[in-house]
């Protein structure tokens, strides 16, 4: 099996063209963009926004993420006690969706990411075609996490009764989003044809 | 490396950059990779007639979609109702800037912005009026392919339902009909399009020769 890296030839990212390659970075011929043969410094890239967004994660569970008013009383609500809520009133479904959606995929996204980079980086047990997968399943699997920063949108926006109930959104909320978009930044910066190159070497 | 290969003779796979001879295909056949099962080519059926006509309605779904209420609610004799562009409103309103700009983003802009990029090209297409600015255009759009969030906040809607019916008395608005159509629509749009034979068409008639 040859590939486009072999024969001195480079994929142009946006408008999947062949080059050939003779500078780093490349101008595509069709589209005009530069770009380079394999994503540019992916692996660092990967792990550096993989860093922040697990950073970001841990204050995003410890804080509240909804405050709820009632008769001008406020009750917080962090991210597993909504959950626990749900719970609580039966909903099992939902609650597994939102369980899904704001802890189970940032976690998996976060921790395969350092699973594939240490992969590509050291060639250990390397199965290009499950990680390739595995990756596109990461990949696919990121804006579902933005559930939670919705509906917490959605509750300020729609119960606004005044004195008698209103919601207001928490400071968790803002380092959720930015673990959720951190980690699609490290998807993004992740190159799955390194998984290949390491494995023909 | 001075052996310059005709580089319209290979196609590359995106996923694991396997090497592959350009195959011709016809309308709705796809080429596969061997290796890794990534999609090589697509040729999509009828295309330019089907994504004009699901961007054009996804268009004139837009406004109703955005600004007629999604839901409300009844509680202690007061009723509240909220749209996608009231939600905003009351984001900024009280002060929580950073989630009103997300989902303005995510929920509104990215959406808009890719409708309208596909009806643009389709319509250049439908009617022939291709220009080189359609490359650097076409190039842009493609930026913004994971950025759409429009089916997560569907779901958004639906678990806010389940939060809601507890403790208030709960009415479905016009507006969650009009968002479910307009997040059809905008799926659809960017399903259908055929962005293999986009590039060629516009490879052919604007790209510089290689020499």
């Amino acid at each position: 099996m040859k590939t486009a890296k072999q024969l001195g030839l480079a994929l142009c990212p946006k408008c999947h063209k062949l080059n050939n390659l003779m500078t780093e970075p490349q101008q595509c011929s069709r589209c005009q963009g530069m770009f380079y043969q394999r994503k540019h410094n992916s692996l660092q890239y990967t792990l550096a926004w993989n860093f922040a967004a697990l950073l970001a994660f841990i204050p995003a569970n410890f804080y509240p993420i909804m405050i709820v008013y009632q008769l001008g009383i406020g009750r917080d609500a962090t991210i597993l006690s909504g959950i626990s809520e749900f719970i609580s009133h039966g909903l099992y479904p939902i609650a597994i969706i939102i369980f899904t959606a704001s802890i189970i995929v940032p976690l998996l996204k976060i921790m395969g990411l350092f699973v594939l980079v240490y992969k590509v980086h050291t060639g250990i047990r390397l199965k290009p075609d499950k990680h390739s997968k595995f990756y596109h399943a990461l990949e696919s699997l990121g804006p579902w996490s933005m559930l939670d920063v919705f509906v917490v949108a959605l509750m300020v926006a729609v119960v606004e009764l005044g004195f008698v109930t209103s919601v207001a959104a928490g400071p968790a909320i803002n380092y959720f989003t930015i673990t959720v978009i951190f980690t699609m930044f490290a998807a993004n910066s992740f190159d799955p044809r390194l998984l290949w190159d390491k494995k023909a070497e | 490396m001075n052996n310059k290969i005709n580089t319209s003779l290979f196609v590359a796979c995106r996923q694991c950059d396997a090497l592959y001879d350009k195959l011709q295909l016809k309308q709705g056949q796809l080429a596969k990779c061997n290796r890794c099962g990534g999609i090589l080519i697509e040729r999509k059926v009828d295309f330019i007639e089907r994504s004009f006509n699901w961007s054009l309605a996804g268009l004139i779904l837009m406004l109703p979609a955005i600004l007629l209420p999604i839901m409300g609610v009844t509680l202690a004799g007061q009723y509240n109702q909220a749209s996608l562009f009231d939600c905003i409103l009351v984001l900024i309103d009280r002060g929580f800037f950073m989630i009103a700009c997300l989902v303005f983003l995510f929920a509104i802009a990215v959406p808009i912005v890719r409708l309208v990029g596909v009806f643009y090209i389709s319509y250049c297409f439908k009617f022939n009026k291709l220009k080189p600015s359609l490359l650097s255009f076409f190039r842009a759009y493609h930026h913004l392919d994971n950025w759409a969030m429009l089916n997560v906040f569907m779901l958004a809607i639906v678990v806010s339902m389940y939060k809601l019916i507890d403790d208030t008395e709960l009415s479905v608005n016009l507006g969650l009909l009009a968002f479910i159509f307009w997040l059809i629509c905008s799926t659809m749009s960017s399903v259908v399009l055929d962005q293999n034979y986009i590039w060629e068409k516009l490879d052919q008639a604007f790209a510089k020769d290689e020499a």
